[in-house]
């Protein structure tokens, strides 16, 4: 038997409030999300898909800069600083926050630090992922069901 | 008195002349809208100012430029929530291709300073060389605090200036401002 609209849209109140709380998001996302109207009715998942497929590049990228020997900080500093650009214009505020200490790292020229970050970032990056992911789900069988996406 | 320009984020130069005085001054000053003003002279209440502001955006021709795919489209956007025609570029070459086309429509250039090809420094100072005047406005967007961007931008001609992340009152703000500031200057 599957779950009536009302139950899934309090589902998602649920995980998109939690979402906040948790710090992953923050005001940005909502502003992302009123701009989304009639006109525009898939803006914020387009966005978002946009931002994950950044987000896997950025990361791949940075890896490789930092497995070089020496490393490249400079060019590291320039991907920690797109990321940091992308993710606060979204309202990823953990990815951001750890694209702040990471440029830092980068700034000292600081290998170990540098890792540190980047493995964080990943880990940041997934869960952020995972959970969006889910968010995006709810809705789609909120629209599904011929229910109506409840509003924070 | 200089401290005076910074703190109303101005600045004052001496400017050598030839002309048989000695030099002259420049003063730079930086006013912005109180609000109170603003609503005093739109009809009171929210509503009425909110459709007053964007009358004033509305079909405005914009040129985005920003390298960033996601910042690039959440503000544009912003923008066409707003009203504005906008057209997008990802780089400081594209930019330059759209403006130096004769009959180019462009009103304001949004101009993210940080670029990989040419900065949006190097992009305004290119645009300022090859066209007259102050047209088109051009806008700065940056997550840069730093406390002598603002001379900076000046010097080479940009008229305003747009912290990232961009939210919606604050580019409906700072567009309304040099709009408003163009009129009276040109």
């Amino acid at each position: 038997m599957t779950m009536d609209v009302a139950q899934l849209q309090r589902k998602l109140r649920e995980h998109q409030a939690a979402m906040f709380q948790q710090g992953f998001l923050d005001d940005q996302f909502s502003q992302l999300q009123k701009l989304q109207d009639e006109s525009t009715p898939d803006f914020v998942i387009e966005v978002i898909t946009m931002f994950f497929d950044d987000s896997e590049n950025l990361l791949k990228n940075m890896a490789r800069c930092l497995e070089q020997v020496p490393a490249d900080f400079k060019q590291i500093d320039a991907h920690a600083h797109q990321y940091k650009g992308s993710s606060a214009s979204i309202g990823a505020a953990r990815v951001k926050n750890v694209c702040a200490t990471f440029r830092a790292f980068c700034e000292a020229k600081n290998q170990e630090g540098c890792m540190r970050c980047l493995s964080q970032l990943q880990q940041e990056y997934s869960l952020l992922k995972n959970a969006l992911q889910y968010l995006f789900s709810l809705q789609q069988q909120i629209k599904a069901a011929g229910g109506s996406i409840p509003t924070q | 008195m200089f401290c005076y320009m910074q703190l109303m984020q101005g600045n004052i130069w001496l400017v050598p002349c030839n002309h048989g005085f000695p030099q002259s001054m420049t003063l730079l000053l930086r006013f912005q809208l109180r609000p109170s003003i603003t609503i005093a002279i739109s009809d009171p209440g929210e509503g009425s100012e909110h459709t007053d502001s964007n009358s004033m955006l509305r079909s405005l021709q914009v040129l985005l430029v920003d390298n960033d795919d996601v910042n690039r489209a959440v503000t544009k956007r912003l923008l066409q929530k707003l009203g504005c025609v906008v057209t997008s570029v990802a780089s400081g070459f594209e930019c330059l291709t759209v403006i130096g086309h004769a009959g180019s429509s462009i009103q304001v250039i949004l101009l993210d300073l940080h670029m990989p090809d040419i900065d949006g420094f190097e992009v305004a100072t290119r645009i300022r060389k090859f066209r007259s005047g102050n047209r088109p406005m051009i806008v700065a967007l940056t997550a840069s605090a730093e406390e002598d961007l603002w001379d900076r931008c000046m010097q080479v001609g940009i008229n305003g200036v747009i912290r990232k992340p961009v939210l919606l009152h604050g580019i409906a703000s700072e567009l309304r401002r040099i709009l408003m500031q163009g009129n009276i200057v040109l």
